[in-house]
């Protein structure tokens, strides 16, 4: 190399000094790009507020799983979640860079818009929308609230308004949209249902309903995933973790809204005109599974003084029964062979019951208008004596000859699942109260009075479970709403027991204090009951006289082949005015048997073949 | 055996230095016969480019597919809501009523014929 070379200098062409001139050129912008890099990433210390405006604020996207439907029996849509809109102002909104026409021609276009909205929404006039406007850019409010919350279909009109059309930058309008969640049946077994505001409210504390009970089904897993600006917009960052949403399962009840919808009818047809009463239940339930085709549940708002579903009565509320807690006692002497048929007798002088201080004034006049001084079993039953029960208690259970039956008795309610809190599919169930007598409050008229329904405190939901597993021949079935059927005691007393029962309660709607379902469409067997509610002075009315009512209907139809299983109950405020189980909820429960009789596929007749007769 | 100094090390740097101001730093490591395979390889730099330019386009369409798939799913919740609302037995009843239908709720149980 050294030898080739020559002296003679070195002759550069032109295009290669260009290039040459470029590239010194790039290689300089390299070493600054490079130097750059190594400066940002070692030494550069950025003002906080521009990594603020300058960091994009959400790069990890939460995805909401969407809350899972709630349907009836019939596939019937209970519960769903719809997307809501509410419509907000940003009244400054290019307040300071418009010049006094073109600031005249904005608010001429929010006067159409207020316009627009009074026609569309008709919750206010046109002047108050534009007041309210001019008055947020006035006062300089950036989040005027402007509507209330909108469906989909109107939403899309309204940002189609003058001004809204014109897109956020110019108009202001700010757009939030949250999953609110719709009941399509209103308020319709909305205690049973539950409620939730939407799919992100916490329902931990409010476990209300089915929705509450079941919201870690319904809910579903929020996922999220990572997302990056681009040139197109925010696009999702495919090398970053990606968790996907999980949607909510749909739950499917034992619901009938049919049917809820025809009993909440016929209760609010009997209550709506009462004002003294305070709350309401009706719940129908299958005889074989137990599963609830309707719970209604209605209570006076002490404020508004209307009937809503405020309160689940039937399993909330826990009160002396009354007399639909004979048929246990009936039950009880009759499973244990105390008494062997409904025509035994007892006597019926003075209604006294010996040992306590049961007195019943009834008895006395059963024995004058019959010219008897027996009555039987069945006709207390129909006459709803307490004496009869008061003494088929205390005689076959209490204190005799060195024993006491006490225990037993209370043994036979327990097995009658009347003492637990069974596991339901709704929170709240109330425990029932059963005196213990190991207790100092246990009396000698304890015993007689439970015989009557006194003493003790059921919820309806108790009751209704109870009187099932007579039209189930024995069987108890578990009420249920939505986990499917179960036994709560395969044999609570004998077919034999439960025919015999059955022949009493039919009795009662034929000849005794519910013959007003005489005439339903169907045969009914069921048992009416009034209760007094006890008042802070202990006794059973105030010092006005006053009492609290507790009228109860509770049975199955039809009876010689149950299909279904109903209670209703009533209760009042103090009032002298009476609320017996044989009024408002006999009549209530009529209605509802002649409706579903006429809907129900299990009461179709056949024609053809064997004709199936279910009167 | 060459020795190697400190200095080696600077003049290593001014050499490197030189010849990349002359523009001849790849001709000095000698990987002018490895030319093709830079050029692939720059080629292969320029399709990854390329690709994820590509794959932003795609993404950036799924994601505004995304937006209409949940504006349909809207449409559909409203929907079937709607329509549920209207089955109820009340509202059955106004809308006949409201037509001057004659139809009303059964009143007597269904017959079925076999």
């Amino acid at each position: 190399m050294e030898a080739g070379k020559t002296n003679k200098p070195k002759k550069r062409d032109r295009i290669g000094v260009i290039l040459y001139v470029f590239y010194v050129f790039m290689l300089l912008m390299s070493i600054v790009l490079i130097g750059g890099i190594v400066y940002i990433q070692l030494f550069f210390r950025p003002d906080k507020a521009i990594v603020e405006a300058l960091t994009p604020n959400d790069q990890i996207r939460k995805i909401d799983p969407v809350r899972g439907n709630i349907y009836d029996c019939n596939g019937k849509l209970l519960a769903i979640s719809c997307p809501s809109y509410q419509f907000y102002m940003d009244c400054t909104v290019l307040k300071d860079r418009n010049k006094p026409e073109e600031e005249e021609a904005w608010l001429d276009k929010a006067k159409e818009l207020s316009k627009a909205l009074a026609d569309e929404l008709k919750d206010k006039s046109a002047d108050q929308y534009y007041k309210s406007i001019v008055e947020g850019r006035n006062k300089g409010n950036k989040y005027l609230r402007l509507t209330r919350k909108v469906d989909y279909d109107t939403r899309n009109r309204i940002v189609e308004f003058p001004l809204f059309r014109e897109g956020r930058f110019k108009s202001g309008m700010i757009e939030v949209r949250t999953d609110v969640r719709q009941y399509p049946y209103g308020e319709l077994a909305r205690r049973t249902i539950g409620f939730v505001r939407d799919n992100s409210s916490d329902v931990a504390n409010t476990h209300i309903g089915l929705e509450g009970k079941f919201d870690y089904i319904l809910h579903g897993t929020q996922g999220r995933e990572y997302l990056r600006r681009t040139d197109r917009g925010r696009v999702v960052n495919s090398d970053s973790v990606r968790v996907q949403a999980v949607d909510g399962k749909d739950l499917h009840t034992t619901l009938n809204i049919d049917y809820q919808e025809i009993a909440d009818k016929a209760l609010r047809e009997q209550i709506e005109n009462e004002e003294d009463l305070e709350g309401s239940c009706m719940v129908i339930m299958e005889t074989a599974t137990g599963a609830i085709r309707a719970m209604v549940n209605l209570v006076r708002d002490p404020k508004s003084g209307k009937w809503g579903e405020y309160q689940n009565v039937a399993i909330g509320r826990k009160a002396e029964p009354g007399s639909v807690f004979k048929t246990v006692t009936l039950m009880s002497v009759l499973n244990d062979g105390y008494i062997t048929s409904l025509e035994q007798t007892l006597p019926a002088t003075d209604g006294k019951v010996e040992g306590t201080s049961i007195r019943d004034e009834h008895i006395p006049q059963f024995a004058r208008q019959h010219s008897t001084n027996r009555i039987s079993v069945l006709d207390g039953f129909k006459i709803s004596s307490n004496y009869v029960f008061a003494k088929l208690a205390v005689d076959n259970y209490g204190k005799k000859g060195g024993t006491d039956g006490t225990e037993r008795f209370l043994a036979n309610i327990y097995n009658y699942k009347l003492g637990d809190a069974f596991d339901f599919d709704l929170d709240g169930l109330q425990t029932p109260t059963i005196p213990n007598p190991g207790t100092r409050y246990w009396t000698n008229t304890d015993l007689g009075t439970m015989g009557y329904g006194y003493s003790t405190e059921e919820t309806p939901l108790h009751i209704l479970t109870f009187y099932n597993a007579i039209a189930n021949k024995g069987k108890m079935m578990k009420p249920y709403l939505v986990e499917g059927p179960s036994i709560l005691n395969s044999a609570v007393c004998t077919k034999a027991v439960a025919d015999t029962l059955t022949r009493a309660l039919k009795a009662v709607t034929e000849e005794g204090t519910a013959r007003r379902l005489k005439d339903a469409k169907c045969s009914v067997a069921g048992k009416t009951g009034t209760s007094f509610g006890t008042f802070s002075n202990g006794q059973y009315f105030d010092a006005q006289g006053r009492r609290k009512y507790q009228g109860t209907f509770v049975g199955f139809f039809p009876a010689d082949n149950p299909q279904y299983s109903i209670i209703c109950m009533v209760y009042s405020y103090p009032t002298k005015k009476s609320f017996q189980g044989g009024g408002i909820p006999a009549r209530a429960i009529r209605t509802v048997i002649d409706k579903v009789y006429d809907i129900d596929p299990c009461f179709r007749e056949e024609i053809g073949g064997k004709r199936k007769k279910n009167k | 055996m060459k020795t190697w100094k400190i200095s080696d090390i600077g003049v290593l740097l001014k050499n490197s230095f030189t010849a990349i101001m002359k523009g001849e730093f790849l001709l000095r490591l000698n990987v002018g016969k490895y030319f093709i395979h830079i050029i692939y390889t720059f080629l292969l730099f320029a399709l990854i480019i390329w690709v994820s330019l590509m794959v932003e386009t795609t993404m950036a369409k799924v994601e505004s597919q995304k937006a209409q798939i949940r504006e349909l799913k809207i449409i559909n919740s409203q929907k079937v809501y709607e329509l549920a609302e209207t089955t109820r037995r009340s509202e059955v009843d106004k809308r006949l009523e409201s037509l001057g239908s004659q139809v009303g709720e059964r009143e007597e149980r269904a017959v079925k014929l076999n």
